[in-house]
């Protein structure tokens, strides 16, 4: 019986109130290739941080091949052969690859000197021992971005890494990349090397993972070979098995589809090459339409251009009937358009201004007074707008940065109610909001709706889905599938199609 | 990197090379490596360090930086020397650095001029540059400021007498008695000590009761001797005169003195005698100043420096350094309309 | 090691325009200018390779003309208030410039200013103590006195190598200065610790992806200190050097020259990004705007065009910076699928 190379014992962590890891257990066997899956706050990235020893666990223990590891040393975890590659590149890029495979670590002579003749050798021992091509000598920023994932690895094999730990490796990888990816990814595993490979995608892990892990809220919920399982399954163990109960309860709100009749947007066939293909819908005044479907099924890239921050390649956008194309987010706001991005910290809120400062930012213009600004009429409207949305603490003056996730995500909402727009869209609005905002966001969103706006709301939190959409529509991988009302959906037929193969 | 990518860099590499070994050659050949060829000097010759002979006689004037004072000075070298049709002159800004002067004259050593005027920023740091100049056989002709290396000439306003007539003067108007503040020069130049000493040296003679309280640089600059005054008075508010050693610090006391109105009674003097002190005398607001005509300051050094340039006049030929101090007389408001409008610079 | 195309455009440029000026403007290629640019620019060329320390870890350093000044006025009030022995001063004067410049690391680690912030602060304070320590206002006298210690004196002085070599009667080279040869031993030291040393690959790690740099498990703090102390080292050694060449140390000294250092290091091919660079380009840079200065002069250009004209190149390597940049992305881009 083969002693397995990693090994995390019911590892816990708080953090004050929160608890980011409850009791988690995960086993890597030489030459295994696990994949670890759950969706945002799951607790995926605070097990890997344990793991590399960039954090310490509250309890818990971590062993490797046998003896218990120190935690929360990065240092003593790579010694120990703990290697992860992150999502964002940790190469110096106009460095070679050679120093970039030894970056940090240069083999020196006894002057402090590089070894450079010692290095070469090493590396290319290397390259011929795990079948990998790579000039030695080129910058790797040059380089494409599978081949950069390339010298990671060989990066972590330099380290004489037994584990490691793959944090979404094909992020930005096309579909022949990742082939390539997976194929290096096999013959490591031919050499007992063990891999903790963690995505949304389910296609690579079913392609090419042996055994998977899933959690959710903190916890360990289901490990399984990759053989005893199915789609459906894993889809539904990420999205909890109280879904059926919490979509009745949905049900006392009343339901919309197709809102007023009168079509406000219309997608036709639109395309971006290599990202999605032929997405056609309906969203009309008076609804609220959710697309939904698992991470990576690039729902955020078809809303950047329905908003004009990026464009699409094919097919046409129009607006009340009439056919529009949008340069600019300049141009969907003149339409009005308000989109709420999946990051607000980077893309939709200035966390050092105040909530009166956020609120008024994309109607600056009503509050000229000659070549000023009136800060009293500024201050009145969002007092106005801070008492609509409920936004804690009602001080406008306060920095949005200390204001909870739910009550900056409402300062964000009220930045765009302001403009009274006739088209919302929204990313994800309930990523790390607590479970009082999410309602009172919803309730916010009905009112809209009922007011007249048509409402798209982008989200992989089914729960989310099932209580606030009129009409529902899943995206996979691309492409967009039928559009059927909220309340004839059937919750299996929905997991399902969610968790289906890419055409 | 392909195999068309190296041939080509090794391609742009021999190339380069190339380039740079002809470059070489060409630069090693102008600096008279083959002392045969002189490319710089346009003539087959052997190249020389030492100034040029004859035909046209160049000079340079190396200011502190551009100012009034200089320029006058200027106006009165290059007034000369374009008579003598054969001199070329150029003037040159300091910006106030020493490392500047320092780099200027060793490039107008390198260029063979025959005269250098220089007012320098540091006495002591354009020393070894002078020295350079001297071995070089360049007469080197110091305006208004000293340097602690002897050479040809130094042409100044007679700091240290004048200075003491301004004392002399000043505590007259102040009725022999009371208290003021100098507001001096930056450290490091010899002028300062000159006008300095000479005004205190004045005050133990004439007026041995007068106290200087406050002594502190405002840099040569008016609108910082606008700070220092304002300093100084409100820690001496019963403070009676004020000698500013230019005209333009001794003018940034005025501009205070007159917003807080206290301009009847304090006793403002300056020093130089430009346009500007003359009006704000005539104006009744500037007590007075030491005047010498900085045109005619140009005018004698240049007319020495072209005698010693067409003399051929090697600095080796001095026994010491040669010294003019220029006639002056202390404008007050009572003289002040005899200074005529072809003098004021 | 390659060498990149940046260089290898900077030299044929330096290599260009000397040949250019050396036709056209007159004793431009004549002995003594040659010495006049070995010896007036060399120190810039030290200050050009130290601040590239800095900007190699995406920093900059803009107090390496008030450290010149600190370290300048430390060596007149020991010269000539203490009477301190020339060959006490020497060491003391880099050791100050050492420890000026680990201050300036130590701002930005331990405090975690911005390096622009940080410097700008030190070059406030050091210049403001230069003015407290000011042997020239303290003591009367002395701005009048020139220093004549042998020890520091002693480094301007020029070896007439032809009359060294027994050829000075055939050709007239130009003689040499000491502080060339400074400048030579410091490029020979620097270049071999960036290139060859464990610590100059972490520098240039630490520069070219901080993220990086840390997950690796390097001391990043400590590498930052040391490299804004080589800085102070070397604007120690330009201090030195040039007040051996003035006799004396005036308050002003090194005032905006932290500017040519910069521009020397970027138009040597320093990124100010960081991670890229060497020693040799910002060495060759420092004395390609001597070349320029001294061409314009004695071109009898005006002072203020010679400034366009500075402004001008540094624009120019600037964006030859980023086309190489943009280039490089663009044919990873190429490299994909």
């Amino acid at each position: 019986m083969d002693r397995p190379l990693i090994r995390g014992i019911d590892l816990t962590k708080v953090y004050g109130d929160l608890v980011a890891l409850n009791t988690a257990n995960l086993t890597v066997m030489p030459g295994e290739v696990r994949a670890l899956i759950g969706s945002n706050g799951a607790g995926k990235s605070t097990l890997i941080k344990i793991l590399t020893g960039a954090v310490t666990p509250t309890l818990g223990k971590v062993e490797i091949e046998g003896e218990y590891a120190p935690l929360g040393d990065p240092r003593e975890m790579i010694r120990r052969g703990v290697a992860c590659i992150y999502q964002h590149s940790n190469l110096a890029p106009a460095m070679s690859v050679l120093d970039n495979i030894y970056l940090g670590r240069q083999p020196t002579s006894h002057l402090g000197l590089v070894a450079v003749k010692r290095q070469r050798q090493a590396a290319r021992a290397l390259l011929d021992r795990h079948g990998i091509t790579l000039d030695l000598d080129v910058a790797v920023g040059s380089l494409s971005t599978v081949k950069q994932k390339e010298v990671e690895i060989l990066k972590a094999l330099a380290l004489e890494a037994r584990v490691i730990l793959m944090d979404e490796p094909t992020g930005w990888l096309s579909a022949s990349e990742v082939g390539k990816l997976h194929a290096t990814i096999r013959a490591l595993k031919d050499r007992g090397v063990g891999i903790v490979y963690i995505s949304h995608m389910l296609d690579e892990i079913f392609a090419v993972c042996d055994t998977v892990t899933v959690m959710r809220d903190g916890k360990v919920i289901a490990e399984s070979a990759v053989v005893d399982i199915d789609r459906p399954r894993v889809v539904h163990l990420m999205v909890g098995e109280k879904l059926a109960r919490e979509s009745e309860q949905a049900g006392q709100h009343k339901r919309r589809p197709r809102g007023t009749g009168e079509v406000r947007l219309g997608a036709r066939r639109l395309s971006k090459h290599g990202v999605f293909t032929d997405v056609s819908f309906d969203l009309y005044a008076g609804e609220i339409l959710c697309i939904t479907g698992l991470i990576g099924s690039k729902r955020t890239e078809l809303l950047r251009t329905l908003f004009g921050a990026d464009r699409f390649d094919a097919g046409t956008l129009e607006i009340e009937g009439k056919r529009v194309s949008l340069s600019s987010p300049r141009g969907a706001i003149a339409h009005g358009m308000g989109f709420l991005p999946e990051d607000r910290h980077r893309e939709g809120l200035m966390l050092d201004l105040s909530t009166n400062e956020n609120l008024a930012m994309a109607t600056l213009s009503r509050f000229r007074s000659g070549i000023l600004l009136s800060a009293r009429r500024l201050s009145k409207s969002a007092r106005l707008m801070i008492e609509a949305l409920s936004i804690q603490p009602p001080d406008g003056n306060r920095a949005v940065r200390l204001l909870s996730g739910g009550n900056q995500q409402k300062t964000l909402l009220g930045k765009w109610l302001t403009l009274s727009p006739r088209i919302i869209i929204l990313d994800e609005p309930t990523v790390g909001v607590d479970v009082g905002a999410k309602a009172e966001i919803y309730a916010i969103l009905r009112k809209e709706r009922d007011r007249g706006a048509a409402v798209l709301v982008v989200s992989s939190d089914l729960e989310e889905v099932l209580t606030v959409a009129d009409r529902i529509a899943v995206m996979v991988s691309g492409r967009l599938g039928d559009v059927r009302d909220a309340e004839a959906t059937d919750i299996n037929a929905l997991v399902r199609e969610i968790g289906s193969q890419a055409a | 990197m392909t195999e068309e990518d190296k041939v080509a860099a090794g391609d742009r590499r021999n190339f380069l090379k190339g380039m740079m070994l002809g470059s070489a050659a060409l630069t090693g050949a102008a600096s008279g490596l083959f002392s045969k060829l002189d490319f710089a000097a346009g003539e087959l010759g052997i190249s020389q360090v030492r100034a040029d002979t004859p035909q046209r006689i160049k000079m340079a004037f190396v200011q502190y930086q551009p100012h009034s004072v200089s320029s006058a000075w200027g106006k009165g070298i290059g007034e000369v020397l374009a008579t003598q049709q054969i001199v070329d002159y150029q003037q040159l800004d300091g910006q106030s650095k020493l490392e500047v002067q320092v780099s200027l004259m060793d490039t107008l050593i390198s260029q063979g001029v025959q005269v250098i005027f220089v007012q320098p920023v540091d006495s002591v740091g354009i020393a070894p540059s002078i020295q350079k100049a001297k071995r070089a056989g360049i007469n080197v002709i110091t305006l208004n400021i000293d340097s602690t290396e002897p050479h040809a000439a130094h042409v100044e306003m007679n700091h240290y007498f004048g200075a003491m007539d301004i004392a002399k003067t000043m505590g007259d108007a102040m009725g022999g008695k009371g208290k003021v503040a100098i507001i001096n020069a930056p450290p490091g130049i010899i002028i300062r000590d000159q006008r300095t000493n000479g005004f205190k040296d004045g005050l133990k003679k004439y007026h041995p009761d007068i106290q200087v309280v406050a002594d502190q640089s405002a840099d040569w600059d008016r609108k910082k001797a606008q700070d220092v005054f304002n300093t100084v008075y409100a820690a001496n508010p019963d403070l009676a005169g004020v000698y500013g050693v230019n005209d333009d610090m001794a003018l940034g006391a005025v501009d205070i003195a007159k917003e807080k109105g206290l301009l009847g009674k304090l006793v403002i003097f300056g020093n130089d005698g430009e346009t500007a002190a003359l009006e704000s005398i005539e104006a009744g607001e500037l007590t007075g100043t030491q005047y010498t005509d900085g045109l005619q300051q140009g005018r004698l050094a240049a007319a020495t420096a072209t005698v010693l340039a067409s003399g051929g006049v090697t600095p080796d030929a001095f026994a010491q350094q040669g010294h003019l101090l220029m006639p002056y007389i202390i404008a007050t408001k009572a003289n002040v309309a005899t200074i005529l409008p072809y003098q004021r610079w | 090691m390659t060498i990149r195309p940046a260089t290898l455009a900077l030299v044929a440029f330096f290599a260009l325009s000397m040949a250019v000026f050396s036709v056209f403007a007159p004793r431009f290629a004549s002995p003594s200018n040659i010495e006049d640019l070995m010896g007036g620019f060399s120190f810039i060329a030290i200050l050009a390779m130290g601040e590239a320390f800095p900007i190699l870890t995406r920093g900059i350093d803009l107090s390496v003309g008030a450290i010149v000044a600190l370290v300048g006025m430390v060596i007149f009030d020991m010269s000539l208030i203490f009477h301190v022995p020339g060959y006490v001063i020497v060491p003391t004067a880099l050791a100050v410039g050492a420890l000026a410049g680990a201050v300036n690391g130590m701002l930005i680690v331990f405090v975690r200013l911005q390096p622009f912030i940080a410097t700008l602060a030190t070059l406030a304070t050091y210049r403001g103590i230069v003015y407290a320590i000011s042997g020239r206002q303290l003591v009367e006298g002395l701005t009048t006195t020139p220093i004549r210690d042998k020890w520091i004196t002693g480094i301007e002085t020029y070896f007439d190598l032809g009359r060294m070599l027994g050829i000075g009667r055939m050709v007239h080279l130009p003689a040499v200065p000491l502080s060339f040869l400074l400048m030579l031993g410091v490029f020979v030291i620097l270049q071999g610790v960036l290139l060859f040393s464990k610590f100059g690959r972490s520098v240039l790690t630490l520069g070219g992806n901080a993220e990086a740099a840390r997950l690796a498990g390097l001391n990043t703090g400590a590498i930052t200190v040391i490299c804004y102390a080589i800085s102070g080292v070397c604007a120690g050694l330009a201090g030195l050097m040039l007040v051996a060449k003035l006799t004396t140390s005036t308050e002003g000294l090194g005032f905006g020259m932290e500017l040519s250092a910069i521009a020397a290091a970027v138009i040597g091919g320093v990124s100010l990004s960081g991670g890229v660079g060497s020693m040799f380009g910002p060495a060759l840079g420092a004395f390609l705007l001597g070349a320029i200065l001294l061409g314009l002069t004695l071109l009898q250009v005006s002072q203020y065009t010679q400034q366009i004209v500075t402004g001008c190149i540094l624009l120019a390597a600037v964006g030859y910076d980023r086309l190489l940049l943009l280039r490089r992305l663009r044919r990873r881009l190429a490299n994909t699928g």
